[in-house]
């Protein structure tokens, strides 16, 4: 009873496939496009060309009638060895230059073995070959056997193919570099009663995008339910309707993008026709991120001076890779134009590595790493950003006991949001790094999320000692005749008795700076600067102006003191009349001190209250925690 | 030359299919068309409306010896009728109780309860892994004579991950549990979770019939059980829809919920 109850239905079934093949009806109907399903039964369907794909094997396929699963021949692949010169792989399209109408099918089917058990490439339709196909539809999870096995590829979505030129498509390569046949049969367009339950697979159901960004939809397959068992067809993006809830904030096309158009939420539906297929995508528009307005500073060393990883100024060496892609790391490379000028950008940076291994650098002769960076992240204290240098030692190669590395660490106040910050760092920063000869590796990492970089090169330059000012001060621009100077180059100097007085606590030397005479006060507890002798009338006088630089930290509870001490009527210590005011500075008060840059002091003396005579200034006295001083243009002014 | 040879094998497989297709249409009729309609539920009525207590009750818990999943309510989001002649049992992913998920177990006992007779429903499948709808009855005195002796008659169980397949069964002292009498019915290019099909049985003294849209496909007599025949006392219905369970497995990823079952009626002859 129950064998011929199968027989009974297998017949219904035939009867109902039958009428899929059956052309008259094309004939009586105004059908623009003929509604066959047939591919290849026995031979190729009727109007079907065999198109190889580029670099394929030309000759793969072939008609076999030793091996078959129904009928007289099947259609055999030769998928070659790696390394075939006559073709990488095997792959083609069957097409009809006519196109068909399959809208009334729902699945392409085809029973297929192979010579082993292998995972197949791609097996699909809807690819014409032309590069312009809309609707190519795949399965790339199939694994053929050594017996035959029908196999189903589900149609996305059928009303969409009512011209379609792409009947068959596979692309099959080598399994662990050995070649293998495969066999077709039976390849044809069937409605299935078993297929059902399309879901869309959808990368991620949150887009986050700036306004202005064009971003992927990421709707990349459709899952159906084929007779209880999930199988996922990839799916080209004409086949889904993508509908956005407010096209104010987020448009949609038919190529599965999404264009983020003003801040604000949109909610995408996913459908296929008019089924919608997967959970709504929310996209969330944001305001763009700040971008660098002008490219970084052109640099200006000579060619010659410098190797080069990355910069449009110079001839670049060979860097095998700007993101490793080392486990952990989350961040992603751009390449970028900022103003015509080529840069890297990385996002979602927590740390990237950068190889450059063939050949490694020798930068013995180098004195200096330079590196271009702009990020439009928070970089206030403690946000870093951090660059690790690895030499791989004499032996070129990782480890071997002889490489070795350091890593610097950049915080504010050199480190800057949203403006190019140039960063040139001698070798001697580097000191663990105890060979450049071999470097191979460079890596960033820290705070910023999205580091815009450029310029990165090593350099031959002249070494520089933070310790010590390498350039003068600024010239005062004031008239000779509104000064009275203590100590500058620009002026005519009164006359100083001393500039550290036998009761005080420092030693200055008289160095020069560029050029330019300038103080330089070390263990500086408090230093007596006399002039006694011919006490100044600064009555007519409204400043104080000093040029002032230090290496040490000008930040509280550091503090410069500068007090400014008026003998009175008499001209002498003492005697009852003499007054005297004494300011603290530091970098928050006005003026501000700084670290390793010039600063010029100019203070009304009006800041000195208690200074209520000024007809016989006699000393100036600085103090306070700077140790190391560096003083020029000492002098009053009007 | 090939669209010749098409046309003539379209012809020779249209006059076999016409020959056989005649041949099965008419064995596969039930028997007997005598029937008189005793207990019926057309469930027409309102949605939301929860089925009629004078017809119905519900078995509230979980496990039922089968370590299903879900915790059976008797709750409106459970069980209701959806307004269109039907009644919606659902299977929903949710915390409840501290079980995963809910659905509904309805049954006719103490309400009706029949010795032999036709007793079908026109049902449509939920689907997927883990998913496990049922139409069966139970020995009414099991209260007094316990399971399996009091005999159960599954019309038919069903996997979600099958969906092309029903089974008919029998349980009872010596064929219980894993070991029942059964048979299955499988659909050809079709499922049954597309549309409504109608299960039936057709249980007489001397035997049980199981039939799919009146093609039977299994008949189960007193000589075929391997322990004594439990089948000649009245029985009341259950419906419901399981969640896991051993006969089914747990549900995976790619279950999607919620999960309806349908039942367009239920109809009880003599």
């Amino acid at each position: 009873m129950i064998t011929r109850k199968i027989i009974c239905l297998s017949l219904m079934a035939a009867l109902i496939l039958t009428f899929g093949c059956q052309r008259d009806i094309d004939l009586l109907e105004p059908a623009t496009y003929p509604t066959s399903g047939e591919v290849f039964l026995d031979g190729f369907g009727e109007g079907l060309d065999y198109q190889a794909f580029s670099n394929s094997k030309l000759d793969a396929i072939s008609l076999d009638v030793a091996e078959k699963y129904d009928g007289e021949k099947s259609l055999r692949v030769t998928i070659p060895n790696e390394g075939d010169p006559s073709g990488w792989y095997a792959g083609g399209a069957f097409i009809t230059a006519g196109g068909r109408d399959l809208s009334g099918y729902n699945a392409l089917t085809f029973w297929a073995k192979s010579s082993m058990v292998v995972p197949v490439g791609l097996v699909g339709f809807g690819n014409d070959n032309t590069g312009n196909s809309l609707y190519d539809a795949s399965r790339s999870d199939l694994t053929f056997t050594t017996h035959w096995q029908k196999f189903v590829v589900p149609i996305p979505l059928a009303s969409k193919l009512s011209a379609e030129k792409g009947m068959f498509q596979f692309s099959i390569g080598a399994y662990e570099k050995m070649g293998f046949y495969v066999w077709f049969d039976e390849i044809q367009f069937e409605k299935l009663g078993t297929i059902a339950y399309p879901r869309a697979v959808v990368a991620s159901n949150t887009i986050n995008a700036e306004a202005g960004e064009v971003v992927d939809a990421g709707v990349t397959a459709v899952t159906f339910n084929v007779n209880g068992i999930d199988q996922t067809v990839d799916a080209a993006p004409a086949y889904f309707t993508l509908i956005s809830s407010d096209e104010t904030v987020a448009t949609t096309d038919e190529y599965g993008k999404i264009t983020a158009v003003d801040i604000g939420t949109a909610e995408i539906s996913v459908n296929l026709g008019s089924e919608e297929v997967a959970e709504k995508i929310v996209v969330n528009v944001i305001s763009p991120s700040p971008k660098p307005a002008t490219a970084a500073p052109v640099p200006t060393v000579a060619a010659e001076d410098v190797i080069s990883l990355f910069s449009n100024a110079y001839n670049n060496v060979n860097v095998g890779t700007w993101n490793t892609g080392w486990e952990f790391s989350t961040a992603v490379l751009e390449e970028v134009q900022i103003a015509g000028d080529d840069v890297k950008l990385y996002t979602n940076l927590n740390f990237v590595g950068i190889e450059f291994t063939a050949p490694t650098i020798d930068a013995s002769s180098m004195t200096h790493f330079h590196l271009d960076i702009w990020t439009p992240d928070q970089t206030a204290a403690p946000a870093a950003f951090k660059v690790l240098l690895v030499d791989f030692g004499s032996n070129a190669v990782y480890g071997g006991d002889d490489d070795s590395s350091h890593e610097l660490s950049f915080t504010s106040p050199v480190l800057q949001s949203q403006t190019w910050v140039s960063l040139d760092i001698p070798f001697s920063d580097f000191a663990g790094l105890t060979s450049r000869r071999h470097l191979a590796q460079l890596v960033f990492s820290g705070d910023p999320n999205t580091v815009y970089v450029d310029n990165v090169y090593f350099y031959k330059g002249t070494v520089v000692d933070p310790t010590v000012p390498n350039e003068a001060a600024p010239n005062p621009t004031f008239a000779a005749s509104d000064v009275i100077s203590l100590f500058s180059n620009a002026y005519t100097n009164v006359a100083v008795d001393t500039w550290s007085a036998s009761w005080d606590n420092a030693d200055v030397a008289d160095i020069q700076v560029a050029g330019n005479d300038v103080k330089n006060y070390s263990n500086l507890v408090f230093a007596g600067i006399e002039f006694t002798s011919q006490p100044i009338d600064a009555s007519a006088m409204t400043h104080f102006y000093m040029d002032f630089w230090t290496p040490d930290p000008t930040a509280a509870p550091a503090v410069f003191r500068i007090k400014l001490v008026d003998f009175g009527a008499d001209g002498a210590f003492g005697g009852g009349d003499d007054v005297e005011h004494e300011l603290g500075l530091n970098n928050t008060t006005t003026p501000a001190l700084a670290t390793g840059t010039w600063v010029s002091l100019n203070i009304p003396l009006s800041n000195f209250p208690g200074l209520i005579t000024k007809g016989h200034l006699a000393q100036l006295i600085i103090s306070g925690d700077p140790n190391t001083v560096y003083i020029d243009n000492v002098l009053f002014h009007k | 030359m090939m669209k010749t040879i098409m046309r003539f094998s379209i012809v020779v497989q249209l006059i076999i299919v016409m020959i056989i297709f005649t041949l099965c249409s008419t064995s596969t009729e039930p028997e007997s068309n005598d029937w008189q309609l005793v207990w019926q539920d057309e469930f027409d009525g309102s949605a939301s409306q929860l089925p009629d207590t004078t017809r119905w009750g519900f078995d509230i818990g979980s496990g039922w010896g089968n370590n299903q999943l879900e915790y059976d309510t008797d709750r409106a989001e459970n069980v209701s009728l959806n307004g269109n002649g039907n009644l919606a049992i659902v299977a929903r992913k949710e915390s409840y109780l501290g079980f995963p998920y809910t659905s509904a177990r309805i049954n006719t006992r103490g309400l009706f309860e029949q010795a032999y007779g036709r007793f079908e429903a026109r049902i449509r499948m939920p689907w997927g892994q883990g998913i496990w709808p049922a139409f069966w009855l139970l020995g009414a005195n099991e209260g007094d004579v316990g399971w399996p002796a009091c005999g159960e008659i599954d019309i038919m169980e069903y996997r979600g991950q099958e969906p092309f397949r029903v089974h008919g069964s029998v349980h009872g002292p010596g064929y219980s549990g894993t070991k029942p009498i059964t048979d299955h019915y499988d659909l050809y290019n079709d499922r049954f979770d597309m549309d409504f099909h109608i299960f039936a049985v057709e249980w007489g003294v001397d035997d049980i019939k199981w039939y799919v849209d009146e093609i039977l496909y299994q008949t189960v007599t007193p000589g075929d059980v391997t322990g004594p025949w439990v089948f000649d006392h009245p029985f009341y219905i259950i419906l419901n829809l399981a969640v896991g369970g051993n006969y089914v497995g747990p549900p995976d990823a790619s279950t999607v919920f919620p999960q309806t079952m349908l039942i367009d009626y239920v109809r009880v002859y003599k």
